[in-house]
């Protein structure tokens, strides 16, 4: 416990930045109408792959034709 | 002039509604902050590992902090480079396919200020975003390790971010050139990593190569003082994309009137 009080205020603002981003890109895939690809993998993309995941689907995923 | 602003502020606000003003920054951050932070961890995280075998002793040299924020923005000349050519790639190409482009074109607007707005905006995205990067890697490093200058830093900064504005340019080129935003992409990106390598192996020659900038952007950051190769590799960079960016608007002009 003590570890962790002592790694936090370095941790912390990585991991809520983190946090933002996968919150955004999964609001976004909600209210998206469609997406390049089905929208059920663009879930699992963005929950379990780590920062790189929903980088990759405002990158590839949501292309507004 | 009025005109082009306009242009500006809609590509802005299309960015806006793309989320790039939210990823780009946020990924330069993640991106800079790994540096500091696993070389100032490290002997926790071989700890964590298992540990060293009994009896092994193994020396790791603390860097200074100099040597951590040059590493840091190391980082971004591979990574970085790709995350501004995946937001640029489209920038034309995917307009031109949708059918905005043409939408746009209809109306009295020139196709320099076509392109040159669509330029200005991924230019001021990208600096603003490598900017929120590479000042969360200064931050982190003066956190764990110490001070660097500021003035140094931003030196370092304003020449990475040259480097960076020529993969751009190079970006919107093959953008304007090719019919799809993923051949731009690659194609781009391999230009960018030939002419890199190709300058580093041949330093000694190439010494005004754009690519040398990050080189020399080191030093500085390195107190090495600053290289008198420095200047020209900056003047070639700023004159290779005034070149590039006239060359994409004469193609894109001659393709929009073919089409």
């Amino acid at each position: 416990m003590d570890a962790l009080a002592q790694y936090a205020p370095i941790l912390l603002p990585i991991v809520i930045i983190q946090l933002i981003l996968l919150i955004v890109s999964i609001i976004d895939l909600v209210r998206i109408e469609k997406t390049n690809g089905p929208k059920w993998l663009w879930a699992i993309i963005i929950l379990f792959v780590n920062i790189i995941g929903p980088i990759l689907y405002f990158v590839i995923g949501r292309r507004n034709n | 002039m009025i005109q082009w602003m306009t242009l500006l502020q809609k590509e802005l606000l299309e960015m806006w509604r793309n989320f790039k003003w939210i990823w780009m920054p946020i990924s330069f951050i993640l991106i800079g902050v790994q540096k500091p932070i696993t070389t100032y961890y490290m002997p926790q995280i071989i700890d964590s590992l298992g540990g060293l075998p009994e009896g092994a002793v193994l020396k790791i040299p603390t860097p200074t902090a100099r040597e951590v924020i040059m590493q840091g923005l190391g980082e971004y000349t591979s990574l970085g480079a790709l995350i501004i050519v995946l937001s640029t790639m489209g920038i034309i190409a995917a307009e031109r396919k949708s059918g905005v482009a043409a939408m746009i074109l209809v109306k009295p607007v020139s196709f320099t200020s076509f392109v040159t707005s669509k330029w200005a905006g991924g230019v001021l995205l990208m600096w603003l975003s490598f900017f929120i990067g590479c000042l969360t890697t200064w931050y982190y490093t003066g956190l764990l390790f110490d001070w660097v200058p500021f003035g140094e830093f931003l030196q370092a900064y304003f020449f990475y971010a040259l480097w960076f504005t020529f993969i751009l340019t190079v970006s919107v080129f093959f953008s304007s050139m090719l019919r799809t935003s993923g051949t731009a992409g690659f194609i781009s990106l391999a230009v960018v990593i030939i002419v890199s390598i190709v300058s580093s192996t041949l330093s000694r020659w190439l010494e005004w190569s754009p690519a040398q900038l990050t080189s020399y952007a080191n030093e500085i950051l390195l107190d090495k003082g600053v290289s008198e190769y420095l200047l020209p590799a900056g003047l070639l960079a700023g004159v290779c994309i005034i070149i590039l960016l006239a060359l994409s608007v004469m193609i894109f002009r001659k393709k929009e009137l073919a089409a």
